[in-house]
């Protein structure tokens, strides 16, 4: 009895990081966005669509599973599909938001923020429905032969309890972390890094270093939302999508940016992890249809407890 | 080096600058004084491009600044040590200084520079590692201080180095800008409130009020006009 108790706790423990690096891994990518250019991303998790057809086609359709097969393929696709909309946030950075963010706002009432929630709205559905013309409304996933098998930890506690960890989500997961490590170690240690920093800390200051504000912004841009399309990739290795699943995750990625304290790249990867277990671990108590709730109850109560987040400053910045 | 003709510029509809001509040569230490809201601030912010002019010519080695993007300027050997200091708070004092060094001349000076910032003003080599933001407004001034030097400017500009700090703090930094003038000859245009120091180790300087040059001068004439002792030496 207990020890099947303890059994289902750990279960969705594990459950939870598993789902929770991955989380992390797409309020990272919006993290970045909101915490360099101070521009709320509608458009977020329709980008996070894209990024898994174009995981889903590059390893299907453009053959990356007729050369590199099942088992590595779709993480070589993965991979791809990183860089690829890298370009297209950066394309769409320089065509659309460029126009309502960075320096230009200045002038602009309420320093920009109506017009780009306008546009990254108008982003959202246009995606939302292109996707639907371009890839129909069929649910699509990428299949790897992994996610029908599973790791045994244990058994412990004599032969009692034992814990399976599904392959193809503990190597998401494992993906999901050496993402974020790159990208921390990208925004500590380089140049690049650093730039992209001070041009968040203050951009006027920054442009007197030489520092191409409305560049770093770009490059902030396009790498969320290329971070945020691996996440996508992973995701869609365990579970099945269609054009319009960025509205779910949209909602998951603000509350995890919002719980690690708006503006902190790390928290927001602890923001992700945290609604990760919560959906998890609330399955042993709520019927599982309730596991949003459980997700909404616990932001509140944090955002009601602690506002700046985990992470966040409790200065705001000069 | 730096030259101003006629420059006209503000925000939105109001000019605050109405007409400045201004010229800094290679080596000098100009200085420029005058009330609050005269628009020092704006002329500096006009130089490095925050600021775009209505009219007026700006070049600064021959290079016409108003054809370059503001990020632009700080390659030519601009360097811009702002009003408030405006340090990078979520950086570290030494992070602080590599984004001053982020021009090609400040990449390939690193070493020799930061040895001589730190000597200079060994408190950033003690707080190298402390985030700027914790810092007290002394410390603050003067990593803003460095980072202006870390990249090997020609010209160094500085808007009220000494504003909001302690007198004895003010002091200081005022004596250390001297002593780095001394070691370096560098180039500096200087905004102070503190005229009489201001004026005191300039080779030239310019009073503006409203918006307008109402005087210039080598340091010994300004010193001895009537206007500047009764306005701004309280004489
Ligand atoms: N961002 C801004 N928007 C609108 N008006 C501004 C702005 N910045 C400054 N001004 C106005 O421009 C005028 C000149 O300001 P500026 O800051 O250049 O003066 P200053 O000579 O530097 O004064 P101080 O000695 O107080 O620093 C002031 O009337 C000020 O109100
Ligand atoms: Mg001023």
């Amino acid at each position: 009895m207990t020890a099947q108790l303890v059994e289902n706790v750990l279960q969705a423990l594990v459950a939870g990081l598993l789902a929770g690096s991955i989380y992390g891994l797409m309020c990272v990518g919006l993290g970045l966005i909101f915490g360099v250019m101070r521009v709320i991303n509608f458009a977020h998790g329709d980008f996070m669509m894209l990024g898994m057809y174009a995981a889903y086609y590059l390893f299907g359709a453009l053959g990356i599973q007729a050369v590199a097969g099942s088992l590595v393929g779709p993480y070589i696709a993965i991979l791809l599909a990183g860089p690829l909309l890298f370009v297209f946030g950066y394309a769409i950075h320089k065509t659309l938001i460029s126009r309502v963010t960075g320096t230009r706002t200045a002038q602009l009432d309420g320093e920009g923020h109506y017009a780009q929630l306008i546009l990254t709205l108008g982003i959202a559905l246009v995606l939302q429905n292109g996707g639907l013309i371009v890839f129909g409304s069929v649910l699509a996933s990428i299949r790897t032969p992994l996610s029908s098998s599973a790791w045994e930890l244990g058994p412990f506690w004599g032969d009692f309890v034992s814990v399976f960890l599904n392959k193809s989500r503990g190597i998401a997961a494992l993906f999901s972390i050496a993402t974020i490590v790159v990208l921390a170690l990208v925004i500590t240690r380089s140049r690049l890094g650093k730039s992209l920093r001070a041009a968040a800390d203050n951009p006027e200051a920054a442009t007197y270093m030489g520092i191409d504000v409305d560049q770093a912004h770009r490059l902030a841009f396009a790498l969320g939302v290329g971070i945020t399309a691996v996440a996508g990739g992973l995701l869609a290795t365990n579970y099945p999508f269609q054009p319009y699943i960025g509205l779910e995750y949209v909602i998951v990625m603000y509350a995890g940016v919002v719980l690690g304290g708006m503006g902190s790249i790390i928290g927001a990867f602890w923001g992700g992890m945290t609604i990760g277990l919560v959906q998890q671990l609330s399955t042993l108590v709520l019927p599982t249809q309730l596991q949003n709730a459980a997700i909404f109850v616990v932001f509140l109560l944090i955002v009601f407890l602690r506002p700046q987040g985990f992470f966040g400053r409790v200065v705001e910045r000069t | 080096m730096l030259r101003l003709e006629g420059v006209v510029a503000g925000y939105s509809a109001v000019p605050v600058l109405r007409g400045v001509s201004l010229a800094v040569d290679a080596g000098q230490f100009v200085a420029v004084v005058g009330p609050n809201g005269a628009g020092k601030t704006t002329l500096f912010k006009t130089i490095s491009g925050i600021v775009r002019p209505s009219e007026g010519r700006i070049t600064f080695e021959g290079t016409d600044l108003l054809a370059l993007p503001a990020a632009r300027r700080a390659h030519l050997g601009i360097a811009h040590v702002p009003e408030g200091r405006q340090v990078f708070p979520s950086l570290t004092v030494l992070e602080n200084l590599e984004m001053g060094a982020f021009t090609a001349a400040g990449r390939r000076d690193w070493k020799r520079n930061i040895e001589r910032i730190f000597s200079w003003l060994p408190v950033l080599a003690e707080r190298r590692g402390q985030f700027a933001g914790t810092l007290s407004g002394g410390e603050q001034q003067m990593v803003a201080i460095g980072r202006g030097l870390a990249s090997s400017p020609k010209l160094l500009m500085l808007d009220e180095p000494s504003m909001g700090l302690a007198p004895a703090i003010a002091d200081f930094i005022f004596d250390k800008l001297i002593e780095i003038r001394r070691d370096t000859g560098l180039t500096v245009l200087l905004v102070e409130q503190r005229v009489a120091e201001a004026l005191e180790s300039s080779d030239h300087g310019y009073v503006l009020e409203a918006g307008r040059v109402v005087l210039e001068g080598d340091n010994r004439t300004l010193r001895a006009d009537d206007r500047v002792r009764r306005a701004y030496l309280g004489m």
